[in-house]
């Protein structure tokens, strides 16, 4: 099956059909997946303004990391699920649409990031970790998030 | 000291009250009947909704239905807020905005953009209070490092939001979800006010508390239900099921956007 064959599939589905032909159902999936999104973006940002030195700069990069991480895969997680209730309703428009491939590599070069290197530098020992890695890490991971966010924002314009 | 900030923490619902008898005193207070030329703009199918459109409208006379519409231009009667967005709608600047390219995209992505920034920290904070989140770290070191960056990205929220506004200003005025976005800011905004000047100004006592005292996790609580229903009401003003220009509407509806709308068979 092709990429496009696999996306009229998710565009004909019951699911995605359900949700076209109600007025309200769209709106509704598409605010909660905004509030993730804020959510996403508050866990993110703890994390990363503690590796820029400009937030809880008193606690361990380890310690906000573990503090965060339950509302960021919480809200990654509710991300995945209204994001894919909402692509199943437009399918075709996403495989047309740049700023969806855009988000969608935005999505997955911010989650392995955020899950393997960024990982291992904030649970790793202070002192043996360079302070300039720390401002890269967290000004990749910023970047790479805020890709998915606005990416996900000019999905719906045409 | 102590009384100091009994006082204080009783400030914000003197003015609450204050904005509450404001609002009650202007709506009250008799309307001058608009000039002869206007109208066409108050020809209303029942008097009662136009006495109910006027108070929704906080005093201004209402807009009807069909002035929407593009062949039949608005007839507001000077001085009105209606009159006012209408002419701020027609300025080059608002047009600008409206029918550029990429203008509104652009902002619309620093308003989501800076909703992270603003509404996400907000949350870890209002998480810290209701001890969901961030246990070890005293709630004043949440504050103090934290809370500066909800401001940035307030003001960038405020920024984007007026441009927003100000490309589509009068259909955002008679928008439901904008209106009550507005209310709902006023009254996160009336939380944040009277948690810094109450519970918060002793958080020293509480400061290492891993669930901090019933009156501060009321705050967070009530802090992040209200926020969220800005978000919820602001994402909701690009719908225009309620809008004036679609009937018919309940009359709950007409009277919350202060629209009059077009009589049957005119």
């Amino acid at each position: 099956m092709s990429l496009l064959a696999f996306f009229q599939w998710c565009e004909q589905s019951g699911i995605g059909d359900a949700i076209r032909r109600s007025s309200w159902l769209f709106p509704f999936i598409e605010a909660i997946h905004l509030l993730g999104l804020g959510v996403i973006g508050g866990a993110v940002l703890v994390v990363d303004l503690r590796l820029l030195g400009l937030g809880l700069s008193r606690q361990s990069a380890a310690q906000l990391t573990r503090d965060a991480q339950p509302w960021l895969l919480g809200s990654l997680l509710l991300m995945i699920v209204t994001g894919g209730l909402l692509f199943l309703s437009e399918a075709i428009k996403c495989y047309y649409h740049e700023a969806f491939w855009f988000k969608m590599s935005s999505l997955l070069l911010a989650i392995l990031f955020t899950f393997t290197i960024q990982r291992k530098v904030t649970m790793a020992d202070e002192s043996r970790i360079r302070p300039l890695w720390y401002k890269v890490v967290a000004v990749v991971s910023v970047l790479l998030w805020s890709g998915v966010g606005i990416g996900g924002r000019w999905i719906g314009f045409s | 000291m102590q009384a100091r900030s009994h006082r204080l923490s009783a400030l914000p619902w003197i003015v609450l009250l204050g904005f509450v008898l404001c609002c009650l005193v202007v709506t009250a207070t008799p309307q001058t009947p608009p000039p002869p030329g206007n109208h066409r703009a108050l020809i209303l199918p029942n008097p009662a909704l136009e006495k109910w459109a006027r108070l929704a409208d906080m005093g201004a006379p209402p807009l009807p239905a069909a002035a929407l519409q593009d062949d039949n231009p608005i007839v507001a009667p000077p001085g009105s807020l209606l009159a006012f967005f209408q002419r701020w709608g027609e300025s080059s600047w608002s047009t600008g905005l409206h029918e550029s390219r990429y203008a509104y995209d652009l902002i619309e992505s620093v308003h989501v953009w800076a909703l992270c920034l603003f509404f996400g920290l907000a949350v870890m904070f209002d998480f810290r209070l209701l001890g969901w989140s961030m246990r070890g770290v005293p709630v004043s070191e949440v504050g103090r490092r934290l809370l500066p960056w909800t401001v940035v990205g307030f003001v960038l929220m405020v920024i984007s939001g007026a441009l927003l506004f100000s490309a589509i200003p009068l259909r955002s005025y008679m928008n439901i979800f904008f209106r009550t976005k507005m209310i709902m800011l006023l009254l996160a905004g009336m939380n944040v006010w009277i948690f810094h000047s109450g519970v918060y100004r002793r958080v020293s006592s509480w400061d290492l508390a891993p669930k901090p005292p019933r009156p501060a996790r009321v705050a967070g609580a009530l802090s992040l239900v209200l926020w969220v229903c800005v978000v919820l009401s602001g994402r909701m003003i690009a719908y225009n099921w309620f809008d004036c220009d679609r009937q018919p509407q309940p009359a709950i509806v007409n009277f919350l956007t202060s629209c009059i709308p077009p009589q049957p068979g005119r």
